[in-house]
């Protein structure tokens, strides 16, 4: 008899709710990972007298019921449902945008909430206010049948699908179309879309590409149920998920690298580990892209002509640079004031997106300082600045190991003397720690392509409508293999990823 | 419905046939793509790989005698599928795994050496400078026993122990005890080959002139390096014309100090003691004083927060891995990391001073004595029970769960 009903490889974010859902459900689960400590991204380190957080800028969907729309949010449910012992902290501020263009340049502070964040924009850009309060009905409208469709499991059978045109039509007709084609349709000031999209950068994908329908979704959500953060950084989540995994009779074994996941004749039988162990198990569950383990961990011979076909057609989301600083300044003393900032050469993304490609003419990044939402995060005296800038294609190819280590500190330095003259604040006399983390360092802790953390682009034919309605019977054609993380159906970013590993446990525990 | 208050006319023209086909056009797009060859290398995956591979073989090709020391230079270990060398910043260290019989113990060293040996293909090496130390069986073990030819298995280069020059002010006083030496000694070499640029004044503390590690070597950068290093020797038990005498006070701190600097140190624990307290008479903010991690502890008792009763016991020590259970005994002055390790569990494990996290374990049952001074766990690991057993001591019967690498 095998011992274990379920192996899940990879501890990151989808794999952790997988096992949990699986556990959960009464499964024998084994959690394989490679790495020393869960959560994959969802992780923290400490520099001398700070704990940085990795990756974490917000959770979306986790409205505690305690907010305008009266929601809590999927995400809250699911994450409760399992029983993480968290301790979460609510983000007052949806974000503030810095364009540092001269002609045309802005720097505006976003509040959550629909009548607040309506009434700044009308503010900033005057005669705005009506249509970004019809884009919110439409999220609104979005929110609602993303729920009617949640409650269908994203698979409503013929009937439903008659209701869902009834009554989600128009969701139906937004979705295909890309989100700067709907706020052009609603005829929202250019400046005002710009400032609307600037959480763009978080799911990979440009506004000519993104889907109106996700983005205005999960910007209505931010705004009603407002961003959350964990009070002990991500790794307090990823440490509940192990707790909460281990308190339901699931295993989880660290410092275990899958070299092989074991095909034959379609149908997926075993892993095995760099130590040469074999396991065998009937159900895989996969926390890694598929070009991960179609390229190097799969029997050539057993990977199936789809899954290669799909592999070559998909795009590898953008790939991030990240710079953490220590500062033994506090808080208040640093004159400048926002949780999560956006600062760009200009609104308009499809020009950032480009600009993103090459090191020569990326510039731009997003700041967040958790100060802001958790003034203790750092010690009495202190606080932490972190920036962000994600690049698109192949930035560091070129590179050589000579190299490498100025580029990084050139990046750094870049980033530092840029934020400094366009905010007129001074950073260098107050650097404690600092810590930079290149896409090589990325691809060295997470092992995706480039370094990747946002999975497959989103762009167009493979956005998350399409994804989700084939993420059951089309994609993962091997038998008793299925993958779930931010390069899942639900697009990428923590919420995203538990869906995910939610969503395809749901499937596995279908077929065991 | 009217249930939502949007201008409908955006919708103008659209209707829900696009939704309706978005599968079939997707399943279009992938029908249409080559089914290539899948593609499994990266050039950010591979640099990744050069920099951090997961071990490095080697082989031990010259030794160097130097007082109570020996200097090893180590080359690729070909036969064992290590062709270079990972390149490094210069202040890294390697973690060493050292044969000790049936089992083995982990030990991190500082490369000795000049990054640049480390690069290409060719002649490439690293140096590890290793001193005999009181306690030390490691380096007993590595000092008596290994030859030139011998093999070896090490890490990929580790730690954050190096310059920044974002961070950092741009005249470094290095403060090296013993050996100490070895990072500022890569320093001042990469300073004089051009792989760092910085002001580098070492103020490096030996018992007699006879007993300076590296010395030469030193001497050699110093003299290469345009002026731009500085060796300065502090001796504690002799007397000398050209060396200083004493300990590193301070006062000599501030003699060799001009405008902007950072303090680099490097040393035995005693010594971050007294020095912590010089540096505070300098009146420097805390960005401008680095401490590299001192290695072991040593005895938990000397912590003032030791609970005392403790002492002197010895434990029963319950590790778990993978859902066995092994038996062993602990003493309270042992570290449970060691203990683990010399029981043949091979737990992962890097900079052996509780601060790198590489042996995250699981505390299941019992307490344990970790010093606040080698306690760099994150705030989540405290709050869940989890452990960095290279600095945490039994305090009572453990149960703990590691996890060793496959």
């Amino acid at each position: 008899m095998k011992k274990y009903d379920v192996i899940v490889v990879g501890a990151g974010n989808g794999g952790l709710s997988a096992a949990a859902y699986f556990a959960k459900a009464g499964k024998k689960v084994l959690v394989l990972e490679k790495h020393n400590l869960p959560g994959g991204c969802a992780t923290s380190f400490v520099r001398g007298r700070f704990e940085f957080e990795a990756t974490l800028h917000e959770l979306c969907q986790m409205g505690d019921g305690n907010n305008e729309v009266k929601r809590v949010g999927a995400v809250r449910q699911l994450l409760d449902g399992y029983g993480l012992d968290v301790d979460w902290v609510a983000v007052e501020e949806a974000f503030r945008a810095i364009v540092y263009d001269p002609e045309n340049g802005y720097d505006v502070t976003m509040p959550v909430g629909i009548k607040e964040f309506t009434a700044a924009m009308e503010k900033e850009v005057p005669g705005s206010g009506r249509f970004i309060q019809c884009v919110l009905e439409y999220g609104k409208m979005l929110c609602d049948g993303v729920e009617w469709l949640a409650d269908h499991n994203n698979e409503p059978g013929p009937l439903a699908k008659v209701e869902m045109l009834l009554k989600y039509g128009d969701l139906m007709k937004v979705v295909p179309r890309s989100t700067n084609e709907m706020l052009d349709r609603i005829g929202v000031p250019e400046k005002a879309k710009y400032i609307f999209e600037s959480y763009w950068d978080y799911i990979s994908a440009n506004s000519d590409q993104m889907s109106f329908a996700v983005y205005c979704f999960m910007t209505y959500t931010y705004l009603t149920q407002k961003p959350w953060i964990a009070r002990k950084k991500s790794h307090e989540i990823s440490m509940a998920f192990d707790d909460a995994i281990r308190k339901m009779g699931g295993d989880i074994w660290y410092n275990t690298e899958v070299v092989k996941i074991d095909i034959k004749d379609g149908r997926a039988c075993g892993v095995q580990t760099a130590g040469g162990e074999y396991i065998a198990c009937d159900h895989i569950m996969c926390n890694l892209m598929p070009t991960v383990v179609f390229g190097r961990m799969v029997d050539p011979k057993e990977v199936p002509e789809r899954e290669k076909k799909l592999i070559s057609s998909r795009i590898i989301g953008q790939h991030c640079f990240t710079l953490y600083l220590g500062l033994d300044i506090p808080y208040e003393q640093l004159g400048f004031k926002a949780y999560d900032t956006f600062v760009r050469f200009t609104g308009d993304n499809v020009k950032q997106y480009e600009a993103f490609g090459n090191l020569d003419t990326h510039k731009d990044y997003c700041v967040t300082i958790i100060n802001e939402v958790i003034p203790d995060c750092s010690p009495e005296g202190t606080c932490m600045v972190q920036f962000a800038k994600f690049y698109t294609d192949d930035a560091f190819k070129d590179v050589t190991e000579e190299e490498y280590f100025r580029l990084k500190d050139k990046i750094a330095r870049e980033i530092v003397e840029h934020f400094e003259k366009v905010t007129g604040i001074d950073l260098q006399s107050h650097i404690e720690e600092l810590v930079v983390a290149s896409p090589v360092s990325w691809a060295r802790y997470l092992g995706t392509p480039q370094g990747d953390v946002y999975g497959y682009s989103p762009a167009g034919w493979d956005g998350m409508f399409p994804r989700v309605q084939s993420g059951h019977k089309l994609d993962y054609t091997v038998r008793g293999l299925r993958f779930c993380g931010g390069h899942g159906t639900q697009m990428d970013g923590y919420s995203q990823a538990y869906l995910s590993g939610a969503e395809q446990a749901r499937y596995m525990l279908e077929e065991m | 419905m009217g249930k939502y208050n949007y201008d409908k006319s955006a919708l103008k023209g659209l209707g829900v046939g696009d939704f309706l086909n978005e599968v079939k056009v997707r399943e279009a797009h992938i029908a249409a793509a080559p089914a290539s060859e899948i593609k499994s290398e990266y050039n950010a995956n591979i640099l990744a790989k050069k920099l951090h591979p997961d071990y490095q073989a080697v082989k031990i090709s010259e030794i160097k005698d130097g007082p109570d020391s020996k200097t090893y230079t180590l080359v690729p270990d070909e036969t064992k599928g290590t062709k270079s060398l990972a390149y490094f910043r210069a202040g890294q260290y390697l973690s060493v795994v050292v044969p000790m019989g049936e089992s083995y113990i982990c030990r991190p060293y500082t490369i000795a050496s000049d990054p640049k040996d480390a690069l290409g293909e060719e002649n490439t090496s690293y140096k590890l400078t290793i001193k005999r130390t009181a306690k030390g069986f490691a380096s007993d073990a590595a000092l008596d026993n290994w030859k030139a030819g011998d093999s070896l298995i090490v890490s990929a280069p580790l730690g954050q122990f190096y310059y920044q020059d974002l961070r950092d002010a741009k005249h470094i006083i290095a403060v090296a005890g013993g050996s100490g030496i070895t990072p500022f000694y890569a320093m001042a070499a990469a300073i004089a080959s051009g792989a760092e640029d910085f002001r580098l004044t070492i103020l490096y503390g030996s018992r007699t002139a006879d007993s300076i590690i590296l010395k030469e070597e030193l001497a050699q950068a110093e003299a290469g390096s345009d002026g731009k290093v500085k060796v300065v020797h502090v001796l504690s038990d002799e007397e000398k014309e050209g060396y200083e005498h004493g300990f590193i006070t301070a006062e000599l701190i501030g003699k060799y100090a001009d405008g902007d600097y950072s303090i680099f140190a490097c040393g035995p624990y005693l010594m971050y003691d007294f020095l912590r307290k010089e540096v505070e008479k300098l009146g420097l903010p805390s960005r401008r004083a680095r401490f590299e991690v001192p290695g072991e502890f040593g005895d938990p008792a000397r912590d003032p927060e030791y609970p005392k009763e403790a002492a002197g016991k010895e434990y029963r020590l319950k590790v778990i891995v993978h859902g066995e259970t092994t038996e062993l005994t602990c003493r309270s002055d042992e570290a449970i990391l060691d203990v683990c390790q010399k029981a043949g569990i091979p737990v992962s494990s890097d900079c052996r001073s509780g601060i790198c996290g590489w042996c995250h374990s699981r505390l299941v049952e019992g307490d344990v004595f970790m010093p606040a001074s080698a306690d760099g766990r994150r705030e989540a690991d405290k709050k869940f029970g989890w452990i960095h057993p290279c600095a945490a001591y039994p305090v009572s019967d453990v149960t703990i769960e590691v996890f060793p690498s496959s």
